[in-house]
């Protein structure tokens, strides 16, 4: 029986060929796009699965208050560290300190690359799970070792034997290789560590590191813990929340509340606001996952309407398989197996479309997904998957179609009339409610980017390079390179900078000024920097003047920018002093000396922040900022700074990195969620119109003979055509008007988390609904005309 | 006695007035009859051999199939009664364009769920036995009109029905091949004693079975 049924499925499908390209087609690209969305999404479930400790492993983090608003971050101070293992050492099984993962140049023999990586405590591969593949387990056991993943050591010795070899690191200190770890998968928030050295390494090399050993204050480093078996998250985080503020009581005042952020919520659930933990890229998870949920309902919707459209000829059928003892459940069970049946074809493409897209979809999106053809769990998902779509594709035809009474369909006085097209119109509505509101959404969002992208930074990206200078080498050849690179023609102006130009690396507070209010913490971003910064960046000068190499006292100048001169409430900033009060490491007062224009260093859809840019002093310089020559073509004028820059720093591997694409990443994960969504919008409104394509092709042979009769009695061409439209086109009306106020709604929550927004005017969605209806009046006119030009003698003499 | 109808009313609401289709109808039959129902348009003729066929329900009245009492039973129980009892044969055919003679011929074994080697057997049979061996692998759109109802017949013959019903069987075919198909049944009624009964708008075709009625306007005259 079974084999009657797929016999008679397949030639049904086969004889409709049209009909069947539409119908598996669209359902394929539906289940696509859906399987690419699963995919993505199990991808970003997955992030930091790679650790086998995750659940266990939280990094600290603590929130501070200053003047009322409630900072978050992992910056914790190096004191802290004494304080949680002489008092809670019970709640961890593990607790390591944690540079920031920065690079440094690693070298052997003539080999010279720059890495990622960071300095950890002993524990800290352990407490990760690190594959460790060669070498010794306890790999940071002595101070002068270094541990590689495996791709930086093959870079570096090939197909030599790493262990025990010496890399010399930022050109001077000599480490052992003490072993090689498997390198840590993309989709993982340690992803950039290429190296690890010991924690006692870095005291040793930096003197103000170990000075930090009990200032509260300092902020700047990083603690992982692995909590123990017995306890949980919530239950350390009540225990240790206040023990900065017990243990450094004049820290009160900020209210330091330290707790634990687990390993889990790290990539998903980043974000706070006030204090609270708010979201994060989770809610694109939930985002795609919605979309895709929709564009497998469009395409399911298709296949519902384009079956119950065709009921007229599969009606003959029933009557027949009823009229010769075919009861209603079998035919139920007909017409549920023949959806499967269109279900596994269309998955079978649908899996071919996303093997042959994956790669596209993974550049567009920055991953390395591939298909899980070994997973066993992802095949049982996709027979449920199956079986789910073929249910909610098949159900409503079958339902339909097998209620049909033999003797209405083989009288022949069956017309699926009015009422059977009621269902099918509502589909069509929500079909088209989903496209215009994608539109929409799509809209708003690239609006949102350009808007953003055209706002002015404040000074002059293009043709500025920055070239990173962490190594002890640059230390005192300041005026010798500038006065090497202005002679080499390439170079119109040069400057340094503590922090890249698009980034805040660090914040003070701790001054004082005159007129400051009684209790006004302040906060203020903190930049140090060379003569000619302004004039090297083009950054105007809006109150006094640039560093110059012509005042001596410039080195205790400060230059602050528009917001600061707000935000400290300064009238004529110019020649006022900025004292620091800060306790444990106290500076000199500074003069202010000019007020610069606010320039973008953080977010684009965010007010600039109050920032001070101060005379480097104590060589704290980690970029050189060159201004290039624009008389020169930039390739060239790099060619040449790479030269000289080799006449110097010969073991030094060359990089820089142009400004204008490094402010460009701000935009990148927005581009992203843009571009997709713009990529998913048009396979749902392709799905949508495949679908009206065929239900118009349906129609018009329904009413063949109506439009028969209207000819012969003088219709014209214009008239049937008119007349198959607008029934269509009064849907897609309707689905405008539910659409709209749904995206309105959903768009305007969307833009509130960016402070510098797009205001959304109302011609963006009278444009989504012209656009709604242009492409149904396309799709509608093909069949529409092809039914009006028939001659109605053929349409007329059938019955 | 193979069926009975009793005071048999059936009727459709239009515009609040009770358009009857039939109307107090009463009938017997008895095996091996041969009975045609004559009318003139709209005189309910089909709508008898619905009911009588189950395929229609009616409003009031009693009908007795092999002592069951139809209007009684569920729709199961129904569909399973004229599966085992009752054969088809339509006006048009309507035989499944997408299935060929032979499968066409296998699909009312398919629902008694016969075995696979026994309906072989039957379907070559019913095709020997109308001599359309040669056109098995046919679909229905690659036979003339006069082949297809023969199809037609054998389909309705293959489930061993007591009961014939046919629904102006030769209304699209010609003289020659109404003649063919008129002698098939005749043939039917009187060598294998299958029951038959046809609807039909020619005298001709009546002649061939042992009684006529004649109903109009639902009723039995």
């Amino acid at each position: 029986m079974f084999k009657n049924y797929l016999k008679i499925a397949w030639r049904n499908l086969w004889k409709n060929k049209g009909y069947t390209i539409i119908n598996v087609g669209g359902l394929a690209l539906g289940m696509a796009v859906t399987l690419i969305i699963g995919l993505w999404i199990l991808d970003e479930l997955s992030y930091n699965s790679y650790f086998k400790n995750k659940d266990k492993i939280a990094q600290v983090f603590q929130s501070q208050t200053f003047n009322g608003e409630t900072g978050t971050g992992p910056a914790i101070p190096r004191p802290l560290e004494k304080g949680l293992r002489d008092g809670y050492s019970d709640n961890f099984k593990h607790l390591i300190m944690c540079s920031w993962t920065n690079n440094h140049y690693l070298k052997y023999g003539d080999k010279s690359i720059s890495r990622p990586g960071n300095y950890m405590q002993q524990v800290g591969p352990e407490l990760f799970g690190l594959e460790i593949i060669k070498g010794e387990k306890d790999g940071l056991r002595e101070i002068n070792s270094i541990m590689l993943s495996e791709s930086t050591a093959n870079a570096l010795f090939g197909n030599e034997d790493p262990i025990g070899k010496t890399v010399t690191v930022s050109n001077e200190h000599k480490l052992n290789v003490s072993s090689v770890y498997k390198d840590i998968p993309v989709n993982n928030s340690f992803n950039d560590t290429d190296f690890i050295i010991p924690w006692e390494k870095y005291l040793a090399n930096n003197e103000w590191i170990r000075n930090a050993e009990d200032q509260w204050g300092n902020n700047s480093f990083q603690m992982f813990v692995q909590i123990s078996d017995n306890t949980s998250f919530e239950k350390i985080t009540n225990t240790i929340k206040d023990v900065k503020k017990n243990l450094n009581p004049d820290s009160s005042e900020f209210n330091p509340q330290l707790f634990l952020f687990p390993m889990e919520d790290w990539y998903l659930r980043s974000s706070f606001e006030n204090g609270k933990q708010n979201g994060g890229r989770i809610k694109y998870v939930w985002l795609f996952g919605i979309i895709g949920a929709f564009v497998l309902l469009l395409a399911c919707i298709n296949f519902m309407n384009l079956s119950t459209a065709r009921s007229e000829k599969r009606g003959k059928e029933v009557g027949i398989r009823k009229s010769i003892g075919s009861q209603r459940g079998q035919l139920i069970y007909q017409f549920l197996s023949e959806s499967f049946l269109v279900v596994l074809f269309a998955f079978f493409l649908a899996m071919l479309l996303v093997v042959l897209s994956l790669n596209g979809f993974n550049e567009l999106s920055k991953k390395e997904i591939t298909f899980p053809w070994d997973n066993g769990i992802f095949w049982l998902i996709s027979l449920a998957f199956i079986l789910f779509t073929s249910l909610l594709a098949g159900s409503y035809p079958a339902l339909y179609l097998s209620s049909f009474k033999p003797v209405d369909v083989l009288k022949g006085t069956f017309k699926s009339g009015k009422y059977a097209g009621l269902p099918r119109k509502i589909l069509v509505v929500v079909q088209f409610t989903v496209s215009v509101a994608f539109i929409i959404g799509t809209v708003i969002v690239m609006q949102q980017i350009n808007h953003a992208k055209n706002r002015p930074v404040g000074y002059d990206k293009e043709g500025l390079i920055q070239i990173p200078t962490f190594s002890q080498d640059f230390v005192g050849k300041y005026d010798l390179m500038r006065s090497e690179f202005l002679g080499s023609n390439a170079v119109v102006e040069m400057s340094t900078s503590s922090s890249p130009t698009t980034q805040i690396w660090s914040n003070r507070s701790g001054f004082t000024w005159e007129g400051k209010p009684e209790g006004f913490q302040e906060d203020l971003a903190w930049t140090e920097v060379s003569s000619e910064y302004a004039k090297s960046l083009n950054l105007k000068i809006l109150e006094g003047r640039d560093f110059s190499r012509e005042f001596a006292t410039d080195s205790l100048g400060v230059l602050i920018n528009e917001s600061a001169k707000k935000y400290l409430g300064l009238e004529n900033p110019v020649g006022m002093l900025l004292k620091d009060d800060n306790d444990e490491d106290p500076g000199p007062p500074l003069k202010i000396i000019g007020v610069v224009q606010d320039m973008i260093t953080q977010s684009p859809y965010e007010p600039v922040k109050q920032g001070v840019y101060v005379y480097d002093r104590q060589n704290n310089a980690s970029y050189y900022n060159l201004r290039l020559n624009p008389n020169e073509s930039a390739s060239k004028n790099i060619v040449t700074i790479e030269r000289v820059f080799k006449e110097h720093f010969p073991d030094i591997p060359f990089e820089y990195e142009f400004i204008d694409s490094e402010y460009g990443q701000k935009f990148a994960s927005e581009e992203r969620i843009g571009t997709l969504s713009g990529v998913f919008t048009a396979l749902a409104i392709l799905i949508s119109c495949l679908g009206l394509f065929g239900l118009t092709s349906f129609v018009a042979e329904q009413r063949k003979k109506e439009i028969g009769v209207r000819k012969v009695l003088g219709a014209s061409i214009f008239n049937v055509w008119n007349m198959l439209s607008k029934d269509f086109l009064k849907l897609v009306i309707i689905s405008c008007f539910i659409a709209v106020p749904i995206a309105y709604f959903i768009m305007n929550g969307w833009l509130q988390e960016y402070p510098y927004r797009v205001i959304l005017k109302w011609w963006i969605f009278a444009l989504a609904m012209v656009g709604a209806m242009l492409v149904t009046i396309l799709t509608v006119s093909f069949q529409a005309i092809k039914a009006a030009k028939a001659n109605p003698v053929k349409s007329l003499r059938t019955e | 006695m193979l069926l009975q109808l009793n005071n048999i009313f059936k009727w459709v609401q239009q515009g609040g007035q009770r358009i009857f289709l039939l109307k107090d109808v009463n009938l017997e039959v008895e095996e091996g009859e041969f009975i045609s129902i004559m009318g003139p348009s709209g005189s309910g003729k089909s709508t008898l051999l619905n009911v009588i066929g189950m395929l229609d329900t009616f409003n009031e009245g009693e009908y007795e199939f092999l002592s069951e009492s139809v209007h009684t039973l569920k729709e199961k129980y129904r569909s399973n009664l004229y599966k085992e009892y009752i054969g088809f044969v339509f006006q048009s055919y309507h035989l499944l364009d997408e299935l060929t003679v032979e499968e066409n011929l296998e699909m009312p074994l398919l629902y008694k769920k016969v075995k696979g080697s026994e309906r072989k057997a039957l379907v070559a049979d019913m095709l020997d036995r109308f001599n359309i061996v040669g056109k098995k692998d046919l679909f229905p759109t690659q036979l003339s009109g006069g082949q297809q109802q023969l199809v037609g017949v054998a389909r309705a013959l293959i489930g061993k029905p007591k009961l014939i019903l046919a629904d102006e069987p030769t209304g699209n075919l010609n003289s020659q091949q109404s003649e063919e198909i008129m002698q098939l049944f005749q043939k039917l009624n009187k060598e294998d004693g299958v029951t038959i009964i046809q609807v039909t708008h020619s005298e001709k075709n009546a002649e061939y079975g042992s009684r006529i009625i004649n109903l109009l306007d639902g009723r039995k005259i």
